[in-house]
């Protein structure tokens, strides 16, 4: 009965395991690329180029996270694209149609993701059919929704300014550098996000459910019950971005994240969190956002031509994940 | 019989057509090892499971110390006192073995928090080694490795220190010594014992009859879904119990019946 690393000392242990650790390796990724792309090209460091990086990041940022704890807990959601479409569209509506009041009609809003979340993670969990499934056709009944009821065209949004506007897509500048609220949003819900999975009872049980869903279940852990709530976060997540989205650009497109869903897949996994559930970390795709974001941005300035960048996107998420998946060989072997 | 902990009575479980618990009773002591035989597919995992709340039965009654109870749970078996160690599932790989000692039953900070109450780090840990300490694995093992990293003996010895540490009436082990080496395998049936001897009574599921006479007092055999004997270890041998299981030498079993 002995473990490998038995004769290391325990800080020593902690140390390397820091540094072999998922999100360190794409933290040195993030860190190269950025380089790579500041040498390239002078303007990728410019404010205006940070600034619109840091406008688009949060809103699929959001929605990683709620991915994060989702994918954590053994399960994930390709609706949350179609839902970032749908909500501001049903919000616009509301309120164009003279329904209801700006800050009744963005309740409303979240009210129908938390019954889209609720849908997917019942019939998950209940009817026990996979999430791929489950919320593959989620995905093709909300876009449908959201093409239905605007007939296909873009809506104007809100643009008067007023609190909504200010809370979700205000800005503010420091010094040359131009910054939306919802940098805010994003940094404040990374934070939540953090102690959940890391500090709090329920991150221990996410875990728990993502590695082995029947022992946390035989130690009286809700598995269900938190798999439903972890739905209905992430869709009310992609709901908050979409309106977020719709007010920075003030329009709501029912075609609006088209695609998003795989995106923000693609910026957990680069982090480090498994697909196969059970190892999440919130940093890591705090560092996977930055990095998909900075390469669509940096990739597009060095002047590669842009029908050939997802070539380059794909390249890169594939290299991490072959990085990462020789880290845990590596780390299994010990 | 030493004072009665679990009684169960006329259990009765399908899943579709199969009858997998046709109508089981028995009774376990306090302080005493019963041990479950029975060949694969006997309904020796289905009959702990309805036990530990992993499902409900279709029909019968569960008494704990003389009072009925329903286990709807496996929260609720927990809370009486029932602590099982599962065949095929009992940790989390992903988590470290301080949080698997106290996953469901994580020590908090500000309760009143709930789900999302901050564990209390220090006291995980803390105990945790104490926990190690006591089961006496503590030497190699660190609280904070995962359990991703350990042997298939560590991690059963884990699964058993975590169902002693609650002080359960009643420990129901699942087949624990499958897959382990000489070692391990000795390792769990000395806990076995230290479970025994610190009070608790133990219900040991296992394919392996010498184990049955090192440390069971009691034996039940099961045969499709039905209990089909019931001896104590001090009246039987190994022969005897072996075509019971099988069911092969029903002629035997006959004489022993109309001998008693
Ligand atoms: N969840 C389930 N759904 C359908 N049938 C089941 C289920 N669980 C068990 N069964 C069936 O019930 C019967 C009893 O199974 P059980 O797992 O209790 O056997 P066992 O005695 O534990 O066998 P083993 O020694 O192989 O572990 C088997 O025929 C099995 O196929
Ligand atoms: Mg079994």
């Amino acid at each position: 009965m002995t473990i490998a690393a038995e004769e290391e000392m325990p800080g020593a242990k902690r140390g390397s395991s820091l540094i072999r650790s998922p999100q360190f390796s794409s933290l040195i990724i993030l860190i190269v690329l950025l380089t790579v792309f500041a040498v390239a090209d002078a303007n990728f460091l410019s404010p205006l180029n940070i600034s619109n990086m840091m406008a688009f990041l949060p809103e699929l940022g959001i929605i990683a996270l709620g991915m994060t704890l989702l994918l954590t807990a053994g399960e994930f959601d390709l609706s949350v694209g179609a839902v970032f479409g749908l909500a501001p569209v049903v919000v616009m509506l509301l309120v164009q149609n003279g329904e209801a009041s700006i800050g009744v009609a963005l309740l409303a809003g979240l009210i129908l993701c938390v019954a889209i979340g609720a849908i997917n993670g019942l019939i998950v969990t209940k009817i026990g059919i996979s999430s791929f499934l489950v919320t593959l056709s989620m995905l093709l009944v909300v876009r449908g929704a959201a093409l239905y009821i605007t007939q296909g065209f873009p809506l104007k949004s809100w643009d008067q300014p007023g609190f909504f506007v200010t809370l979700l897509a205000g800005s503010f500048n420091i010094g040359s550098f131009r910054f939306y609220t919802s940098l805010w949003w994003f940094v404040g819900l990374s934070l939540l996000a953090i102690y959940i999975l890391r500090y709090a009872k329920l991150g221990n049980w996410i875990s728990a459910i993502g590695s082995n869903r029947n022992a946390a279940v035989a130690r009286g852990v809700p598995a269900d019950a938190v798999k439903i709530w972890l739905f209905i976060l992430t869709s009310v997540l992609a709901g908050l971005a979409g309106m977020i989205s719709a007010f920075r650009i003030s329009a709501a497109s029912p075609v609006a994240g088209t695609g998003y869903e795989l995106e923000v897949i693609a910026m957990v996994v680069v982090g480090g969190t498994a697909l196969t559930g059970g190892r999440g970390t919130i940093l890591g795709t705090i560092v996977g956002a930055l990095m998909l974001r900075a390469i669509r941005n940096g990739i597009v300035l060095i002047g590669v031509p842009g029908l050939a960048y997802n070539i380059f996107v794909g390249v890169i998420i594939l290299a991490m994940l072959i990085l990462h998946a020789l880290l845990q060989k590596n780390a299994a072997r010990g | 019989m030493a004072q009665e902990v679990l009684r169960l009575q006329n259990l009765q479980k399908s899943f579709g057509s199969v009858r997998a618990l046709k109508n089981a009773s028995f009774t376990l002591g306090e302080g005493e090892v019963v041990a479950l035989l029975g060949d694969n597919g006997a309904g020796k995992s289905t009959l702990i499971k309805a036990i530990s709340g992993v499902f409900p039965v279709d029909r019968g009654e569960i008494y704990v110390r003389g009072q009925k109870v329903s286990i709807r749970s496996t929260r609720d078996a927990m809370d009486l006192g029932i602590e099982t160690i599962h065949q095929d599932t009992s940790l989390a790989p992903d988590l470290s073995i301080a949080r698997n000692l106290f996953l469901g039953r994580e020590p908090v900070n500000l309760k009143w928090l709930g789900v999302f109450a901050p564990l209390d780090l220090a006291k995980l840990r803390d105990a945790a080694s104490a926990l190690l300490k006591r089961v006496g694995i503590s030497k190699k093992l660190d609280a904070d490795a995962l359990v991703s990293t350990l042997s298939g003996g560590e991690r059963q010895s884990i699964a058993i220190s975590r169902a002693m540490q609650f002080a359960a009436k009643v420990i129901i082990l699942d087949e624990p010594t499958n897959n382990l080496g000489v070692e391990e395998t000795h390792g769990v049936l000395r806990f076995v014992k230290e479970v025994r001897d610190a009070g608790h009574s133990v219900l040991l599921i296992t394919h392996n009859i010498h184990h049955v006479f090192q440390v069971a007092d009691r034996i039940i055999v099961m045969r499709r879904g039905e209990i089909v004997a019931e001896q104590t270890v001090a009246d039987t041998d190994l022969l005897t119990v072996e075509s019971i299981i099988t069911g092969a030498d029903m002629s035997a079993l006959l004489r022993e019946a109309r001998a008693k």
